[in-house]
């Protein structure tokens, strides 16, 4: 008896206390909005997204930071992927085939297996040099996969798919994220299977940091 | 010698005979059959068509075969906000008079399985399965990422 009575009690503290916490998230996110909008800098465009990141790739760990100076455009998908990813792979290689060698060498695509269980790096580097010689191809545990795809936004599950051989599939968006010079997130095209949008993203990007 | 001629002759009419019946497999007229190359080390790919209804009723894909592939399955891909969900499909129906487009980001032939890597200007031979049970041979044309963006 006593026990049911003090349950709605802890109830309404714990409610009133997530609502402080809510309130609280609400004017930090909310300033933060309100200061990259004043200051102005490259920042604003996505604000606490992308980042930093170590992978495995064949070649040994690669990081995010090894790439400073070159514009770095990174697709997230797998190799069993039989039609978007190597659409959208294929597009991308078709448009960096557009760019002058002195725009190349500032150019470092990236591929990034969000399935490491079928995805060796061996795997992946033949995969990806299939699409571009420079391309990259890596990947890591899944849970690191998870929380770097949602820091970009990029989106992936492993979906169970019934009546199917294929065991199970991979659902995924189909972005390609552009990191500037700076290692900040400053692009993101949306409709991937495009050669002739990714070069016109690509180029705006480049432009804005020599 | 007409011993062994006959035979010939009668399969000859059997399979001049169906044009008239208006199976599935006649009333499908099949556009520009393709098939992804396959990147090095990879067992699966896609194929691609287009399948035109010139008869009066309703026809049906429910599967496809060949003999290049462990299985193929009726694929499509739900796109959800942006996130691509790739699902089978119980089949692919084509309305009469119109025309169904197997082609990427949607409706594909999920080549599984592929025991011979397939590469690009190579003809891959496919056999599709309508609902009445009728049957279309087709090749398709392995094609190369590079020839399939030339329209953008
Ligand atoms: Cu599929």
């Amino acid at each position: 008896m006593l026990e049911r009575a003090r349950a709605p009690g802890t109830g309404y503290t714990k409610m009133k206390l997530f609502f402080r916490l809510f309130l609280a998230l609400l004017i930090s996110t909310s300033s933060v909005y309100a200061w990259s909008l004043f200051s102005g800098s490259e920042e604003g465009r996505y604000p606490g997204m992308g980042g930093d990141f170590t992978l495995q790739s064949a070649q040994g760990e690669i990081s995010l930071k090894d790439f400073r100076g070159k514009v770095v455009l990174i697709y997230f998908g797998y190799t069993s992927c039989p039609d978007v990813c190597p659409t959208s792979l294929g597009a991308l290689s078709a448009a960096l085939k557009k760019l002058d060698s002195k725009e190349m060498q500032q150019i470092q695509p990236l591929f990034i297996s969000v399935d490491p269980e079928r995805d060796n790096v061996n795997k992946l580097q033949e995969y990806s040099r299939y699409f571009h010689p420079k391309m990259i191809g890596a990947t890591s545990n899944l849970d690191y996969l998870q929380a770097l795809a949602s820091r970009y936004g990029a989106y992936f599950r492993k979906a169970e798919v019934e009546n199917s051989s294929m065991g199970y599939a991979v659902d995924h968006s189909s972005t390609i994220f552009v990191v500037g010079k700076d290692g900040k997130l400053a692009d993101m095209i949306q409709h991937s299977d495009s050669p002739k949008r990714i070069l016109e993203h690509i180029r705006a990007v480049l432009g804005k940091n020599i | 010698m007409f011993k062994q001629l006959f035979p010939g002759l009668l399969l000859g009419l059997t399979l001049a005979m169906p044009a008239f019946a208006g199976t599935a497999a006649d009333d499908i007229q099949v556009i520009d059959p393709w098939a992804r190359e396959v990147p090095p080390g990879l067992t699966t790919s896609a194929g691609f068509l287009g399948m035109k209804n010139t008869g009066d009723k309703e026809h049906k894909l429910v599967a496809a075969e060949s003999a290049n592939t462990g299985m193929i399955e009726l694929h499509t891909h739900i796109n959800d906000n942006g996130v691509m969900r790739m699902r089978p499909v119980e089949n692919i129906p084509v309305a009469p008079g119109s025309t169904a487009t197997l082609q990427p980001g949607g409706l594909h032939l999920m080549l599984m399985m592929i025991k011979k890597p397939l590469k690009a200007g190579e003809k891959m031979a496919i056999t599709l399965v309508f609902e009445d049970g009728s049957k279309k041979d087709i090749e398709a044309e392995v094609r190369h990422f590079s020839m399939e963006n030339m329209k953008h």
